[in-house]
């Protein structure tokens, strides 16, 4: 076998995985475009008949989905913002200080990562409904989200400012600036990018919570997309075009994000700061 | 003359580890000193010290008259020039000639006026817009030093600031950097491992060896009068011959032992008849001669020239270079007569490597 023939073999499979991998997605998309009954045919068709946009407008509208798009919002941005300003700190402390503490305090961040969601529900639920924070179910779940996503950024943050070299820091110091001046002025820059595409992990994971979310927020004026979609979705559900017009409104903008800033997001995880 | 930087028993530790050890220093107002030693003796950690990124355990430091033990780096008052060069990536040559002006608050006009006086005698004039990756490391390592310059500091650090840089360019910025120091007088501490570079630029020399200061003094001295087999075997290139032998019965004659060749060699002094000594000859201090025309003879082993100088190797353990101006007519498997002048010995106890 010669190069091109290997190569082109590579490829083929390459655009087969892809093809399996994404199916569900194309699935979504065509399936929000059919009727009703088009949804239930057999053989199913891979291409909708006439294509229904009515659906988009009709879901939104129903199912009120500003409202628990704009709670999503809510729930992601509070968790990025108390992340970014705990764990940027943390982060430069773990990066910085060598010692057995560190690597003991590294340890624990780390074995928070390990356990699930639905087995700290039970905890935090408890924990919360005594301190009266379930007054307050959006906070609650902000709180509880940055808690647990809280170690993947700073494991992230703490790579990205071990990648940014102690002699610069060193020559801000030298050139007369405070550990504090030479942390805004060297580091947090030659960190940004870092921090930004962890700090976008983290809104993505975020907007679509939905063990705390269900589990904390009772009134549905103020439960994410998340839930709102679960309610949908009821045992005898039959709405399938419905379900996945919510789905691919929910899903798309955060694909486009994705898929927008795609080669920042990896070269912001591989290749550090600098350069 | 004023001392501007000076420290008295000053030591180092890291955790268990002894850095530095009763470092005693004292640098005159305007001198430019260098620090050399092999790789791990130290220097850094006490030109880190000098500018307060490591913290000394014990010992006084003062600077310009002032006790700077606890002060931290800012107010110090030192510009420091690192190996790496350690210029801001997200800044352009010009904001990293400002940075440390930019912090005291000096006003931007004021500021983009001296980063342009200082790259224009730094040869950086048409550099000032671009970033630290768009240039050549030599173009890197002037940004750094016109970084240090632009502050008029106190007193220069520069931690082995030649080390990144091909041959050429390194002797070029060697007396660049003198050149530098003449025009501005300012008192500066140079951190280098090679000692060539140490006798061309400094006017005073620091020799240390595993954290301790072995010797210092003006470069010619130490080449002259090394007080001990380390120092006289760091300076000078190439490296000076040591020979063990021992002194004769009158106390006059030493018997050197080069394996199958025993020489003997007369000495201006008396010596402790039987006592062992270590006897030091640079090189250039052995002349060539006709066979048993010299003091002893050698068989050849290795000529190499450079055309200037022949580096000629005897077969004698230990080997014994010699180094000839001009062309040698010497052969490799000759037998040579070796001319060494008793005024040029340099004698070591052969237990402690101190100078006799
Ligand atoms: N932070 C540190 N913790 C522990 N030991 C250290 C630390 N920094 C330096 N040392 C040790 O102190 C000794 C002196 O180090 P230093 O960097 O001053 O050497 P140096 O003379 O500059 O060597 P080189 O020419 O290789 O740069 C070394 O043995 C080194 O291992
Ligand atoms: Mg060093």
């Amino acid at each position: 076998m010669n190069g091109t023939t290997r190569d082109r073999l590579m490829l083929a499979i390459a655009i087969v995985m892809a093809a399996i991998y994404l199916f569900p997605l194309y699935w979504m998309y065509v399936t929000t475009l059919k009727s009703g009954s088009e949804v239930f045919a057999t053989p199913p068709s891979f291409w909708p008949a006439s294509p229904q946009w009515s659906t988009y407008a009709f879901v939104w509208e129903s199912r009120n989905m500003g409202r628990y798009l704009w709670n999503s919002l809510v729930i992601a941005f509070g968790s990025v913002a108390l992340i970014s300003v705990l764990g940027v700190g943390c982060a430069y402390v773990l990066a910085r200080y060598r010692n057995a503490w560190v690597d003991v305090g590294l340890f624990l961040i780390l074995m928070l990562q390990v356990l699930p969601a639905s087995l700290m529900i039970t905890p935090i639920f408890v924990g919360f409904s005594q301190l009266g924070m379930l007054e307050y179910p959006r906070l609650a779940v902000i709180i509880a989200i940055a808690a647990k996503s809280m170690p993947f950024f700073v494991v992230l943050v703490r790579a990205t400012f071990m990648s940014v070299p102690q002699e610069l820091e060193e020559a801000a110091l030298v050139d007369g600036n405070s550990r504090i001046g030479a942390f805004f002025s060297i580091v947090l820059p030659l960190a940004r990018n870092g921090i930004l595409v962890s700090a976008l992990l983290i809104f993505m994971q975020a907007f679509g919570e939905f063990v705390y979310s269900k589990s904390i927020i009772q009134a549905a004026e103020l439960q994410p997309a998340s839930v709102g979609l679960n309610s949908f979705m009821g045992p005898n559900t039959n709405e399938w075009n419905n379900i996945m017009a919510y789905a691919t409104m929910y899903v798309t903008p955060i694909l486009a994000i994705f898929v927008l800033l795609q080669r920042r997001i990896v070269s912001g995880l591989t290749s550090g700061a600098l350069k | 003359m004023t001392i501007q930087i000076e420290l008295r028993g000053v030591n180092k530790h890291y955790g268990s580890f002894h850095a530095l050890k009763d470092i005693d220093l004292s640098i005159a107002e305007g001198t430019f000193v260098a620090l050399v030693g092999p790789s791990g003796c130290g220097k850094s950690t006490l030109l880190r010290s000098l500018a307060g990124l490591e913290k000394i355990s014990t010992g006084d430091l003062k600077i310009a008259g002032q006790q700077m033990n606890g002060v931290p780096p800012r107010k110090r008052d030192v510009a420091m020039v690192f190996q790496s060069y350690a210029l801001y990536p997200h800044m352009t040559v010009e904001e990293n000639l400002t940075y440390s002006l930019r912090i005291r608050g000096v006003a931007k006009a004021q500021a983009k006026k001296a980063a342009a006086e200082v790259a224009a005698t730094t040869g950086l004039s048409h550099l000032l817009g671009r970033y630290p990756r768009e240039l050549s490391g030599g173009q890197r390592q002037r940004v750094a030093m016109s970084r240090a310059i632009i502050r008029h500091p106190k007193a220069f650090l520069f931690d082995e600031p030649l080390s990144n840089l091909d041959a050429a360019l390194r002797v070029h910025m060697r007396k660049e950097i003198r050149a530098l120091h003449d025009r501005l007088h300012a008192t500066s501490v140079y951190v280098t491992h090679d000692q060539i570079e140490a006798m061309t630029m400094a006017d005073h020399v620091v020799v240390m060896r595993d954290g301790i200061i072995e010797q210092q003094g003006k470069p010619l001295d130490l080449y002259d009068a090394p007080v001990n087999k380390f120092v006289a075997g760091f300076i000078g290139s190439p490296a000076m011959n040591f020979i063990p032998a021992m002194v004769g019965d009158d106390g006059k004659t030493l018997a050197l032992d080069l394996g199958t060749v025993r020489g003997i060699l007369t000495v201006d002094r008396t010596l402790q008849p039987g006592r062992k000594i270590t006897v030091g000859i640079r090189p250039e201090h052995i002349g060539i001669a006709e066979a048993g025309q010299g003091s002893f003879d050698v068989p050849v082993a290795v000529v190499e020239s450079t055309g200037f100088t022949a580096f000629i190797t005897a077969a004698t353990t230990p080997e014994l270079i010699v180094v000839e101006t001009g062309r040698s007519t010497v052969r490799p498997g000759d037998m040579v007569g070796v001319r060494i002048s008793s005024d040029q010995l340099h004698l070591f106890d052969d237990a402690t490597g101190v100078r006799v």
